[in-house]
């Protein structure tokens, strides 16, 4: 059941590189995952690709994916995923129903996310025995492809599968094969967010497999929607991190075959930086791919809610709901995943999941067409962004000598890419964010990474204010604070009342 | 850092719980505090905080669990301890213990039965772990003492 062993078997047949996985190679690496559980048997590629082809259009993600851009339109989706079949339809109907959700969720408990499949079975008959749920998740590979198929057709929009793992290969295969057109998931970004000893080589590989499979539907006619998390550790994370993260993860994607591949960036709470940091993800990844000779591959932006410390107060968490609807939209993603009030007390019930996505859903609303180009703020911003993440992908790009896998893993180790409070031992997590004085998020420490001297001492300088302005020692203490500013309480963060 | 050793803590994030930065902090904050801290990170299983305890005589283990299954996770915590010989050992958990919206008191005496002789909720800051574990470990040693 070990992963570890079918990576093993990989590295001996194919060291690690960007390069297209032969298609004879794949299969008989299909054959190898397929067996390891037994419900991987089910699979049939042509038929679940004639399965996809009879769907509505209405439930693939890639063709409302590419509405949405074509219309400007911003969809909205949650997360969310319970034990049993029955709580979990009963959860997708209320999103639908209740919440007006674009696009559905489905959510992995914490033992499928490790492919502890026989840990998740237990689970679920526990859930099922007791009439709730014992598992943080939906076990997709223990259903199987069947009982997913159930909930496909009882619902009329595309079914995203979020497994954050860096271990897809069985839920990729039973997710596209039971009718889920989308699967968020990525080599780089989980693993250096989710794991802590398992190798970034490693990750990429599980993720070239699954990568590899959604260019195997493609040549069957099901384009599929392929996501890749660069909310990362969602702890302050600075744009050009992510986005340094988004194009590398791309183009890893692109070499394999896919043509359609969303970008997640994280929201920073300030909708110029947000704003900013969009449009230069959507800019930055077509200027790599093309450069690498990928001229076709289509890479919608969505942003995320706030991913730090949420406040408990629902009043206080509701206009940070409301607002990250407002930011994504103004800031031009075509996608939206958002929270609820309950973020900072636990998994949100089905009914206040719904209202978090209606909460967003007016945020869009009242975004309307309003743009931040042209602010010399957010022009400023973009150009930063743009010149750090050029800057640092360059070199990492020659450390792999053009090969994007070999300077993805040469650079982590070396600290030139780095990811900040990243649980994972192959990432020195050395970087460390911090919020200014006007809201941005800033650079406080670049590890090893070779940032602009320019952008650093304006980072710095940014930070510098704050320190003096909020009375904190310019260091380590200014990230902490930023950690949990935007869960304090109301009382800490204004005063009141004002005039006193 | 202080010169003066207040005490040795091993820290954690238990179970398959990648949430490592309230932990990273508490520890900084911890050895700020004169404390001698070490770390074992994120996703750590309740055998090597104990490992970790005996070989660095530890005199307190400071568990973080942030996503529900803290329950499951430190089923047997204390008699793993009093197996490895640490009867004595100083047992903090704080974070998301359980899954749902439970009311604290009731979550702390749970674990309080379950051989933690403190449970810190949701919201907690370092600086209100740092103020009774020194207490709380001059208590421990004083006692040793008098037992020996």
């Amino acid at each position: 059941m070990g992963n570890a062993t079918i990576t093993d078997q990989d590295s001996q047949i194919r060291p690690l590189s960007q390069d297209k996985i032969p298609r004879d190679e794949f299969l008989k690496m299909r054959d190898e995952n397929l067996a390891r559980w037994s419900c991987g048997g089910d699979v049939d590629l042509d038929e679940a690709a004639a399965y996809h082809k009879a769907m509505v259009p209405e439930k693939h993600h890639a063709h409302v994916s590419r509405h949405a851009v074509a219309t400007g339109a911003c969809l909205t989706q949650p997360r969310g995923g319970f034990a049993t079949l029955d709580m979990h339809k009963d959860l997708l109907q209320k999103l639908e129903v209740d919440g007006l959700a674009d696009i559905l969720p489905t959510t992995t408990d914490s033992y499928t996310r490790n492919e502890r499949f026989g840990q998740a079975a237990d689970g679920l008959t526990a859930s099922e025995a007791k009439g709730r749920s014992l598992l943080n998740g939906f076990p997709l590979v223990n259903h199987g492809i069947d009982r997913i198929r159930e909930i496909v057709d009882q619902v009329n929009r595309p079914i995203i599968a979020l497994t954050g793992t860096a271990m897809p290969r069985m839920t990729g295969e039973i997710a596209y094969a039971g009718g889920m057109t989308g699967y968020l998931g990525s080599g780089i970004a989980y693993t250096t967010s989710y794991t802590k000893e398992f190798s970034i080589a490693d990750g990429i590989r599980n993720y070239q497999y699954l990568d590899r499979l959604a260019a195997l539907y493609l040549e069957k006619g099901v384009e599929l929607h392929r996501r890749q998390p660069s909310f990362l550790t969602g702890t302050n994370v600075t744009p050009s991190i992510g986005i340094m993260v988004a194009v590398l993860d791309a183009l890893l994607a692109a070499e394999q075959g896919v043509k359609h591949y969303g970008l997640e960036l994280t929201q920073v709470m300030h909708p110029i930086q947000d704003a900013a940091s969009i449009a230069a993800c959507k800019d930055l990844v077509q200027e790599y791919l093309h450069r690498a000779g990928h001229k076709d591959v289509f890479t919608p932006v969505s942003s995320l809610h706030w991913m730090g410390a949420w406040p408990a107060n629902r009043a206080q968490a509701s206009a940070m709901v409301v607002y990250g609807g407002f930011i994504a939209k103004v800031g031009g993603a075509h996608n939206v995943t958002t929270k609820s009030t309950s973020e900072a007390l636990g998994i949100p019930t089905p009914e206040y999941n719904a209202e978090g996505l209606v909460m967003s859903r007016m945020g869009i609303y009242l975004a309307r067409d309003f743009t931040f180009e042209g602010h010399p703020e957010y022009q400023l911003e973009k150009e930063m962004i743009e010149l750090e993440v050029r800057t640092i992908l360059d070199k990492v790009l020659e450390m792999g000598n053009g090969d994007v896998a070999k300077g993805a893993t040469a650079a982590f180790e070396a600290g030139v890419m780095d990811v900040p409070w990243s649980p994972n031992r192959g990432c020195q997590s050395l970087i460390m964010p911090a919020r200014d004085d006007k809201g941005y998020l800033r650079i406080l420490d670049p590890g090893k990474m070779p940032f602009p001297k320019d952008t650093l001492r304006y980072h710095r300088d940014q930070l510098q204010q704050r320190a003096d302005n909020k009375g904190i020692t310019f260091g380590p203490d200014l990230a902490i604070d930023s950690v949990y500013e935007l869960s304090e309480e109301m009382a800490k963060l204004m005063p009141y009342p004002l005039a006193s | 850092m202080s010169e003066v050793n207040k005490g040795v803590l091993v820290t954690g994030v238990i179970g398959s719980d990648t949430h490592i930065v309230g932990n990273r902090i508490l520890s900084r904050a911890l050895e700020q505090e004169g404390f001698r801290v070490v770390s074992l990170g994120a996703l750590t299983p309740a055998a090597e905080f104990v490992e970790a305890a005996i070989e660095t005589n530890a005199d307190a283990i400071l568990v973080s669990s942030l996503y529900g299954q803290g329950e499951l996770d430190c089923d047997g915590f204390r008699d793993l301890c009093t197996e490895a010989g640490l009867s004595d050992i100083l047992l903090y958990i704080g974070g998301y213990l359980v899954v749902g919206d439970q009311p604290w008191e009731e979550v702390r005496i749970r674990f309080r039965d379950m051989g933690f002789d403190r449970a810190f909720p949701p919201g907690t800051r370092p600086s209100d772990v740092t103020n009774v574990l020194e207490q709380d470990i001059a208590a421990r040693r004083a006692d040793a003492k008098q037992g020996a």
